[in-house]
């Protein structure tokens, strides 16, 4: 596994440089105010370079990725699917514990705290998702947002290679959580690498079975399907940024005070 | 679901202690529009979830649709800065097929939405109208949050936008317009022709 963490921020720091070099999108002319503020409300200068890798990336999704995400809705029933969700969404809680911390949350982060505890004991290793239904919902946390809550601007747009939709920020915080995550530095060995890999797999078939309808709604109804994600994939990520900020949640136990943000 | 409700609940009652403008005739208004939703969830659940062919139920969510929502206002929106260069044959025609094309995308689903439940929160002001917080559940899916945003400038309450999870749909929809305009060379026929093409598939 330690073996492991490597490639990806260098596989990040890669891209960026490659996409800068390879093409930015052409200003609008400073006569044209209405064209201009949209190019900057779009925050896509790199827009060229990153059509080129959705084109890659929704040709391997088409080919791999969506057909692995439909058979494993159609081979396994729900409940499978589900306890299967449930584990994964598990494995991630210490990282989703330690951003907590980060952003300093700490409402939040009592109640990541308790979703592991209860759902590692009381849920069978997380097959349950006992914790929800006690009162310890599950909330949205990555170091994509603590970077955000530090201060840190987003960026340009930017479409990664297998990826997908990302930024600068999103991008340093994607290796920043699996630096964070204990699971990637636990043991080593074949059979450990090999079941790395494994939930990494499960992840991603996971969470684009979970996107299915989404996607081929997008790709039925978009005309242009990349600035429909684009779009999207900015507005979802600010407002999980604004709902962390905002979130001033009232707890079983009463977790103490947090500090507010402006 | 109890929880996120009483969150949904007392962080709006704390945006409200909070200082926001709270004026007799503006929380009616917030009254009004939260009154305004949930007879809308309430009627959208009920032809989705009740007997019928799918086709009745379409043409029932239709009139909801039709009766509820600023069709017009939200077609301007979504071609932003392209509308006053649109002449007014064109405007008319645009307006025309996001019509069509919306009623494809929502009614064409229907067997989707089956067994939906539309739990109402509070209502807030914001920039631009009320926006009125909800839950929506359906069966094998999470709980997802979605704000219905109200203006009631034409004197009775119309959605104006729906967010989903933090995204907004007129805003999706701007961004997918421009986007192909701009590939386009900001041509509005181009967009009306591809528009033309969409309202002929069956959904």
């Amino acid at each position: 596994m330690r073996r492991l963490s490597q490639p990806f921020p260098l596989l990040a720091a890669a891209v960026v440089l490659a996409a800068m070099q390879v093409g930015c999108a052409s200003k609008p002319p400073a006569d044209d105010p209405d064209a201009v503020s949209e190019y900057n409300q779009t925050n896509d200068p790199l827009e060229p370079t990153n059509r080129v890798f959705y084109a890659v990336n929704d040709g391997l999704d088409t080919v791999i990725l969506r057909p692995l995400a439909v058979a494993y809705r159609y081979i396994l029933p729900e409940t499978v699917r589900s306890h299967t969700h449930n584990v994964l969404t598990n494995l991630s809680q210490p990282v989703t514990l330690f951003n907590d911390i980060l952003q300093a949350r700490s409402r939040r982060a009592g109640d990541s705290l308790m979703r592991l505890v209860v759902n590692s004991t009381v849920g069978v290793g997380g097959v349950f998702d006992v914790a929800t239904g006690w009162g310890w919902p599950a909330h949205d946390s990555d170091a994509g947002m603590t970077l955000a809550m530090w201060g840190l601007p987003g960026g340009a747009y930017l479409f990664l290679p297998v990826l997908g939709p990302s930024s600068p920020r999103d991008a340093t915080g994607f290796a920043s959580d699996i630096a964070l995550d204990p699971l990637t530095w636990v043991g080593n060995g074949e059979v450990v690498t090999a079941l790395g890999w494994t939930r990494y797999s499960l992840t991603a078939i996971d969470t684009r079975a979970g996107l299915l309808d989404d996607l081929d709604k997008i790709k039925a109804q978009a005309l242009d399907p990349y600035a429909t994600i684009r779009s999207l994939y900015q507005q979802h990520r600010q407002s999980q940024i604004d709902d962390a900020r905002s979130d001033d949640r009232t707890t079983v136990p009463a977790w103490f005070a947090q500090p507010r943000r402006p | 679901m109890l929880t996120r409700r009483i969150l949904l609940l007392s962080a709006s009652t704390i945006l409200a202690v909070r200082g926001l403008p709270s004026s007799p005739a503006r929380a009616q208004n917030l009254d009004q529009a939260a009154a305004f939703i949930a007879q809308t969830g309430t009627d959208i659940v009920t032809v989705v979830n009740g007997p019928g062919s799918v086709a009745d139920k379409q043409k029932q969510l239709q009139a909801i649709i039709d009766r509820t929502v600023d069709v017009n206002e939200v077609a301007r929106f979504c071609l932003g800065r392209f509308w006053r260069t649109a002449s007014a044959e064109q405007q008319k025609e645009y307006q025309e097929l996001f019509h069509r094309v919306l009623m494809i995308n929502i009614t064409g689903k229907i067997g989707e939405y089956q067994g939906v439940t539309i739990a109402v929160g509070r209502a807030q002001p914001r920039e631009g109208g009320i926006v009125v917080a909800s839950t929506v559940s359906r069966p094998g899916n999470p709980p997802s949050k979605v704000d219905w945003v109200v203006s009631t400038e034409s004197g009775s309450p119309k959605i104006v936008d729906l967010i989903a999870e933090g995204t907004s749909l007129r805003l999706t929809q701007r961004s997918d317009y421009s986007a192909y305009l701009a590939r386009n060379n900001n041509s509005v026929q181009v967009l009306i022709d591809a528009l033309k093409q969409q309202a002929s598939q069956p959904g």
